[in-house]
């Protein structure tokens, strides 16, 4: 049997809130399971316990109860985070760093040296499209950049299970597209990606199965296909269809127990019409 | 059964966090600032002249050891109290143990970057004081070929070797490493304190204040133990006392090597061993507070 990339089993977090005899419960019996090679999306309103999930995941916080492993390792133990790369939410890093230092500081606490830092370094600034802001200090970098930097940093080891905590906050529609491709790029090389956001529509792209928690329940979980499909309804989308043809198909209808529901123009999605728009005229 | 080979201590994991608090101590300028302030009082001992040359370097040593000593204390303190909470607000620390980097690594990397920062800041310092002694030495030899030239040779070459004698002696030195000990102990126990602390300025408050408890406690203790018989109640007392606030009279040796007497080799040893024990035992605190801490 192969093992899951990430299981979840029974978890459940509570808070104590100190001076105060109230808790707060984070994440409530959870379990889950990505499989290698899945791009999994974790969604949920503010405070629905995703980003605490994925903190117990990578041994950051600690269980109240339940466990939680990666490729079968305890997220407890050190090791178990050696073949991973995580993206915490709004990441700060060291700002007196320049872009290269900071990839070279995270390079060197994965165990890489000498040239092969050095080349992946560069790799990875170019992949991110930071290779201009290589020797600036991240104290003057923006939130794109530094999710930007964020992302790099993830990515040093080329691990083989990638945990992002909302990888396109603060990213505009172009760069949150290059994440998009990337995040892509790694599910082609077979990279197990752990995500979690609040961008649906993106998530339907991108994602293979969801988990959507609220209040620190799991209350829907599985393939996107699975979870989004109408099961009694079709979608038919013509082109160059002649007000007769769809007199036809409307007769047809009548004589049938099928009911049209609606009828529209399908319209592009203002994701698309923005980068249409905004696309630099070199590109265009 | 762990298949890949992660290595549960790694220098070059605890080198790169040791260069990159090193890094941010020195890029945020702390080091600047109170090494100005010590060239300012070593600076100013030069000056000071008006008196016997014996009184003189007395007083240039006196000076330069006590700015020394309070200056790297200073120092340990302010640059080892913001450094957890710094990563720990801005959430950088979640970026760094998220790689493999087990978290007493992540201490000892800190640590390291602060001692590695004392111990350059000591030699500067010991290079600008060594400075001012030798420029102090040699105008103070030219007045006293001027003042001897009727005298025999004999006694010009007898003049300026009291004179070389009082102004440098080899005792400086195991001096100054004990005060680079009493820095690193402070840096130790700080480290300790910012790992439950609630803000910086309540590690620094306490940092002082242990600071001075340290200073007072011996003469506190001789004068409690003689109104006291001691029972075993009181030893307990006295070292649980210790232990809390470590006696720093015992690092402090700047008297005798201002009088000019001999650091004796055993009592020297015996500060260096207690530093080192003092070290250690609070880096332990801080990694048992620290290695399940919530962040
Ligand atoms: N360190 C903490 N101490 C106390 N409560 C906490 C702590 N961390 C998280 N919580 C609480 O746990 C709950 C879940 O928080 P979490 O950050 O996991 O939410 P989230 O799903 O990531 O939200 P968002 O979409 O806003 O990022 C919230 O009610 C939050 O207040
Ligand atoms: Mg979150």
């Amino acid at each position: 049997m192969i093992k899951p990339a990430v299981a979840v089993r029974g978890l459940t977090k509570v808070f104590p809130i100190p001076f105060r005899r109230t808790r707060v419960v984070a994440v409530r019996g959870l379990n889950l399971e990505v499989a290698p090679g899945q791009v999994y999306g974790l969604l949920g309103p503010n405070g629905s316990g995703k980003s605490t999930t994925l903190k117990i995941i990578l041994g950051l916080v600690s269980p109240s109860s339940g466990s939680t492993e990666i490729f079968g390792r305890d997220s407890r133990e050190v090791g178990s985070r050696e073949a991973v790369g995580f993206l915490p939410e709004n990441p700060y890093f060291y700002k007196y760093l320049t872009g290269a230092e900071t990839l070279r500081f995270y390079g060197k606490l994965c165990g890489l040296s000498g040239v092969r830092l050095k080349s992946r370094t560069g790799e990875l600034l170019e992949l991110v499209g930071l290779q201009n802001a290589r020797d600036r200090r991240l104290g003057g970098y923006s939130k794109g950049m530094l999710q930007r930097i964020g992302l790099a940093q993830a990515l040093i080891q080329e691990p083989k299970l990638v945990v992002l905590d909302e990888p396109t906050a603060g990213v505009d529609p172009a760069g949150s597209r290059d994440i998009r491709d990337l995040i892509l790029d790694l599910k082609r090389r077979g990279i197990t990606v752990l995500l979690s956001s609040h961008l649906l529509a993106q998530v339907q792209e991108i994602c293979d199965r969801v988990g959507i928690l609220a209040n620190g329940v799991l209350v829907r979980e599985g393939r996107v296909e699975d979870l989004l499909a109408i099961e009694n309804q079709t979608e038919l989308i013509l082109q160059n269809a002649t007000p007769e043809v769809l007199n036809d198909i409307a007769a047809l209808l009548k004589k049938s127990s099928a009911r049209l529901i609606e009828q529209r123009q399908p319209q592009t999605t203002l994701e698309r019409l923005f980068l249409e728009a905004t696309k630099a005229p070199a590109e265009r | 059964m762990s298949k890949s080979g992660h290595s549960r201590f790694s220098l070059t994991r605890i080198a790169a966090l040791t260069g990159n608090t090193f890094t941010e101590l020195v890029r945020l300028k702390v080091f600047y600032f109170l090494l100005i302030f010590a060239l300012l009082l070593i600076g100013s001992s030069i000056f000071m002249a008006q008196l016997s040359f014996q009184q003189e370097f007395q007083v240039l040593k006196d000076v330069s050891l006590g700015a020394m000593s309070i200056f790297t204390s200073l120092l340990a303190i302010v640059a080892t109290a913001q450094l957890i909470p710094h990563d720990v607000e801005e959430r950088t620390i979640y970026t760094i143990l998220a790689k493999p980097v087990p978290r007493y690594e992540y201490l000892a990397g800190k640590l390291g970057g602060v001692l590695l920062l004392l111990a350059l800041s000591v030699v500067a310092m010991t290079a600008l004081f060594l400075i001012a002694l030798f420029v102090r030495q040699e105008m103070l030899v030219g007045v006293t070929l001027r003042q001897t030239s009727g005298l025999r040779p004999e006694q010009v070459q007898e003049a300026v070797r009291t004179l070389k004698a009082s102004a440098f002696n080899v005792n400086l030195f195991p001096g100054i490493v004990v005060i680079y000990l009493k820095a690193a102990l402070l840096a130790s126990l700080t480290l300790f304190v910012s790992t439950f602390a609630t803000s910086n300025i309540f590690t620094i408050c306490v940092m002082v204040f242990i600071y001075f408890i340290g200073h007072l406690q011996a003469m506190a203790r001789e004068y409690w133990l003689q109104q006291n018989s001691a029972g075993w109640i009181a030893k307990t007392f006295l070292a649980l006392v210790a232990l809390v606030f470590p006696d720093l009279q015992l690092f402090n040796l700047v008297d005798d090597i201002v009088a000019g007497t001999a650091i004796p080799g055993p009592l020297f040893a015996q500060t260096a061993v207690l530093g080192c024990v003092y070290i250690s035992v609070y880096f332990f605190f801080a990694w048992v507070v620290f290695h399940g801490k919530e962040l």
